[in-house]
């Protein structure tokens, strides 16, 4: 009898994402789908969904697992602005309605996952804080934030988790490097496990900045 | 993209190549490059070793490969069961080792049934020991060509254990012994165990990792957070393989966890998770506490027939296995010394394969299941009953003049089952050391004319007891209930008593 993982994305759809970096992020996105599909033990657990945020946030996946997956085009608009703290907002409900607790009788899901990917910073900054506060009573086994681009601002994803990752480019190399990495860390828990204690992130690849 | 030319740290005068492309497969600890012949890999450890780890990975390309090139049946372990590194290499200060390259039956040639994604990806154990990779309903089944028949997961099963009675043998304890190191092949029915340069040797050098979770040991887990240098602490050792080996036959042949069961230890996942794997770590199917039964309700739905023990049970892989099974499972869970060993496992898999009997159901995805010691045997798998009259043939030994006691070992017969010269004689025994010669089949049973017979096609000495009659060479004798057959002669020949069921 197995446990879910849930893993939760929320993906930057606002204006500045139009044009290439739009492309570079379905990319990098289905490539990721398509790296966990190659892993059985990831088959064998992990449920995804994505929440796109611009002006408007949209669960454009409700949670499905990794082989009912159907691959999606993330579109975004030519201009508009980030409603980050929208998006948290709606994860906090997705989750609660999602998640499976354990109880003294039926085995819950493991502490899902949330990967946070953005090019620019919060358009709703007093919503994104106050939903900060309720995403971290969630109790996430892991929260990892990603600025790419130039514009992007580190200092409010790292509001919400020390994992921040900065990337300079929103080209498709970067990317598909960056979900590469991200699945590396979904895949952490099925191998080896050294002597020591917790379990950790892998090193991030070389051309990635981690902003501690 | 560049050829780089790397010396071997243990004989100067020996070089390797590899091709330097910038992006090297990526395993957990190395980072690996192809030679240009593709013959072999060098696989660089991504993080400089110390003294210890280079004075290991420079034992077992040398001492321990040495040992077994020595050894029986070398080129049987070198080529069919493992992976072993032989030279090292070093480059920037990093240290590489030098692995022959995986055979291409480990790698999928379809994969998935609905798409190509995992099409050239390595087939690691993990595909193969889930039940929802076989499960029509599935979305992503795979392709039915890449499953192979439960006969297949037997012999996997047995390359395995000789693999770990091997390094067991030679003083070494694998310590990370899970689906992730070992590639199988259930079309040709192979396995190769991967990963070798972390072998633990007991005593010189201390283990890295404490395993792969589903596969580290209840006691490993229990002591985890005891500091390493605590007494108590229990770190993976040959005893702790013993654990894990039993774990991935059983997943292999049953298609689920033996301790993954219904009870919730604690609220918090990953507290039940280390409970539920250590220190109350309880067999799904024990035969008294029930406490950690499947609850067949709450299992997946591509997961159920698989993943429920009432459907298929421990039980189905005959008494031989069975026993070692609660052994395992039972009295060895919490007392790792009562753990059957690997050559017990290797002996009671090669014994029960021959109480394999044909399923006969066409359309039977497993093809093969073990004779139940019922009148009425059915397929377990498809619920097809065996149709006709069904020879069990039970192995004697002479004890002394005409005292004939029996061996414990069955042969049960179907048609085209041949006979070999291990059931013959008590001198020929079944392993990886028997030369080509000794693998000849030396008759075979057929159902011919209505009637259960055996060709003798290369004994002497063989007898029908009962009517006195000789079985010279190319003759054939028929197998009805009572028949007694001398198989040979000559000191530690053996008997057949035949019994003919399901009439």
């Amino acid at each position: 009898m197995t446990r879910r993982l849930l893993a939760y994305f929320l993906l930057d759809t606002s204006g500045s994402m139009h044009g290439e970096p739009i492309q570079a992020l379905n990319n990098g996105f289905n490539g990721l789908i398509s790296m966990l599909r190659s892993d059985p033990q990831a088959m064998d657990s992990l449920h995804v969904s994505v929440i796109t945020f611009d002006k408007e946030v949209k669960n454009i996946v409700p949670l499905t697992d990794l082989a009912s997956f159907q691959p999606v085009e993330i579109k975004c608009p030519e201009s508009g602005p980030t409603h980050t703290g929208q998006a948290l907002d709606m994860l906090c409900d997705l989750v609660k309605a999602d998640l499976v607790k354990g109880s003294t009788e039926r085995k819950g899901d493991w502490k899902p996952l949330l990967f946070v990917f953005t090019d620019g910073k919060p358009s709703d900054l007093p919503l994104y804080r106050t939903a900060i506060t309720k995403i971290k009573a969630l109790d996430f086994g892991m929260i990892v934030g990603c600025a790419a681009g130039p514009k992007a601002e580190t200092s409010f994803l790292k509001e919400l988790t020390n994992e921040v990752v900065r990337l300079d480019t929103t080209d498709v190399n970067t990317l598909t490097t960056f979900f590469k990495w991200v699945s590396s860390s979904i895949e952490m828990g099925s191998k080896s496990q050294g002597t020591g204690e917790n379990m950790v992130l892998p090193p991030p690849p070389g051309e990635l900045i981690i902003v501690v | 993209m560049k050829t780089v030319t790397v010396p071997s740290i243990i004989d100067p005068s020996r070089s390797y190549k590899y091709i330097d492309n910038g992006s090297p497969k990526q395993g957990g600890v190395k980072d690996v490059y192809f030679s240009p012949d593709k013959k072999y890999v060098v696989a660089f450890f991504r993080t400089p070793l110390d003294y210890n780890q280079k004075d290991r990975i420079r034992r077992i390309v040398t001492l321990y490969l040495d040992n077994i090139k020595k050894g029986n049946a070398a080129d049987y372990f070198l080529q069919d069961i493992y992976r072993w590194p032989y030279d090292a290499v070093e480059r920037d200060g990093k240290t590489g080792v030098i692995v022959p390259i995986y055979d291409s039956r480990f790698f999928f040639r379809k994969g998935y049934g609905a798409n190509d994604n995992i099409k050239g990806g390595e087939k690691v154990g993990k595909w193969f020991t889930a039940p929802s990779f076989r499960n029509k309903q599935y979305p992503l089944f795979l392709d039915s060509t890449e499953l192979g028949d439960w006969l297949s997961y037997f012999q996997i099963a047995i390359s395995i254990c000789r693999g770990v009675k091997k390094m067991h043998q030679m003083g070494l304890a694998h310590s990370d012994l899970s689906y992730n190191n070992v590639l199988v092949d259930p079309v040709t029915r192979s396995a190769n165990i991967i990963d070798l340069d972390g072998l633990v040797v007991p005593g010189l050098f201390p283990p890295e990792v404490i395993g792969t979770a589903d596969f580290i040991a209840p006691e490993v887990l229990r002591t985890k957070h005891l500091k390493l240098s605590d007494t108590g602490r229990i770190l993976p050792n040959q005893r702790t393989d013993l654990h894990a080996l039993a774990v991935l036959i059983y997943m292999y042949l049953l298609r689920r966890h033996p301790l993954r069961g219904g009870k919730i230890w604690d609220l918090d996942a990953e507290k039940d998770e280390l409970m539920a794997m250590g220190e109350k770590a309880l067999f799904i199917e024990h035969s008294s506490d029930k406490t950690n039964r499947v609850k067949t309700d709450q299992l997946r739905k591509w997961d159920v027939i698989w993943g429920n023990p009432e459907k298929i049970p421990y039980t189905i892989t005959g008494p031989y296995l069975s026993e070692l099974f609660r052994r395992a499972f039972i009295d060895g869970l919490h007392n790792p010394m009562l753990r059957p060993i690997a050559n017990e496992w290797e002996t009671a898999l090669i014994k029960t394969v021959d109480l394999i009997q044909p399923c006969s159901n066409p359309s039977c995805e497993e093809k093969w299941y073990v004779f139940d010691n019922t009148a009425k045997p059915a397929c377990p798998f498809c619920g097809t009953p065996h149709k006709g009259p069904l020879p069990v043939a039970d192995l004697y030994y002479k004890f002394k003049d005409d005292l004939w006691k029996p061996e414990g070992h069955r042969l049960m017969v179907y048609h085209n089952q041949h006979l070999f010269k291990w059931h013959v004689s008590r001198k020929i025994i079944r392993n990886e050391s028997l030369g080509a010669e000794d693998k000849k089949p030396v008759g075979y049973f057929a159902y011919h004319q209505h009637k259960w017979v055996l060709v003798n096609q290369s004994l002497d000495g063989m007898k029908d007891l009962v009517t006195q009659q000789e079985i010279p060479r190319n003759a054939m004798v028929e197998l009805t209930s009572g028949s007694k057959i001398l198989l040979s002669d000559k000191e530690g020949g053996r008997l057949l008593y035949i019994t003919i069921t399901n009439q």
